[in-house]
């Protein structure tokens, strides 16, 4: 399935032109009273929802900026628009 | 003493009619049976830089006119600085010589590090349209405007400089190690359309219309 992305940038384009980011994951944790456990959850550990996820995405053939999206993981299709990093 | 030579990357089938030398780069004047257009010229020894900076608009003055929009261009005669995004802009010099670059850390030198073509005459996007996927005359653009995606499969920063009028063009830079390849896709995709090469001296009539 084709997949298009809409950079906050540069509008709406396909969906080579970006590299995925991984899912946004919140921001980062404190460190203090950050157990090895926690933070190796954090780093590697991600939900893999079937379904609408938040990712983050890397405009690598245009602009260069990075954004977060939602998409729908079973239909492959964007949902909402992108907000710039 | 040491002989500095500055090379284009890009190399035509055609060698030029008229030439001259210009800061150590040879420079195209003229090339032979320029005919009717659509033309590519390289542009490779005009300066350029990139300026990034978190306050960009406080780097712009009237000389520098850097543009506040994500995606606008500031095209003159003298240069087109093209806004892309929060923190970058890229400026190209269109001037023989250009006034130096400002002492300033958040100023690059890019010249030789990326190629330089104008492709602009009649049928121009029935060129471009073969290479790339971008709709640079389509209804949304409002030239000058600055489209960064890939043209050939190469990401390009892209200045669509006119889209109406006798003479659309646009002009655009990639990476120098694709100089060889780009042109030869462009000049393969506009054979039908009577792509020729042309000298400095055709672009600089156009240029001026803007």
């Amino acid at each position: 399935m084709a997949l298009t992305l809409t950079c906050p940038i540069c509008g709406e384009r396909n969906g080579y032109e970006f590299k995925y980011g991984g899912e946004d994951k919140g921001p980062r944790p404190e460190e203090s009273g950050l157990s090895p456990e926690a933070w190796c959850d954090y780093v590697h550990m991600n939900n893999c929802v079937a379904g609408v996820q938040k990712e983050w995405w890397y405009h690598r053939d245009g602009c260069g900026v990075w954004f977060t999206t939602e998409r729908d993981t079973t239909s492959n299709l964007e949902i909402h628009n992108a907000e710039v990093s | 003493m040491v002989a500095i030579t500055r090379r284009s990357p890009v190399v035509f089938d055609v060698s030029p009619s008229r030439q001259e030398k210009r800061d150590h780069w040879n420079v195209a004047l003229e090339y032979p049976g320029e005919g009717e257009g659509p033309w590519i010229t390289d542009l490779c020894h005009k300066d350029r830089w990139d300026v990034q900076d978190g306050d960009l608009v406080s780097l712009a003055s009237d000389t520098l006119p850097i543009p506040e929009g994500y995606g606008q261009v500031a095209l003159s005669p003298e240069m087109s600085v093209n806004r892309m995004n929060r923190t970058q802009a890229a400026v190209w010099h269109f001037t023989d010589q250009p006034g130096p670059m400002p002492v300033v850390s958040s100023f690059t030198e890019t010249t030789e590090a990326t190629v330089f073509l104008a492709l602009y005459g009649p049928r121009v996007f029935a060129v471009t349209e073969k290479l790339t996927g971008l709709d640079l005359g389509g209804p949304d653009k409002k030239p000058p405007q600055l489209v960064q995606g890939p043209f050939s499969h190469v990401p390009c920063q892209i200045v669509v400089a006119a889209k109406s009028g006798e003479y659309p063009g646009i002009l655009f830079t990639c990476s120098r190690g694709y100089a060889r390849d780009m042109v030869h896709a462009v000049m393969d995709a506009g054979q039908e359309f009577g792509l020729r090469p042309a000298g400095e001296d055709r672009f600089k009539q156009w240029l001026n219309r803007f």
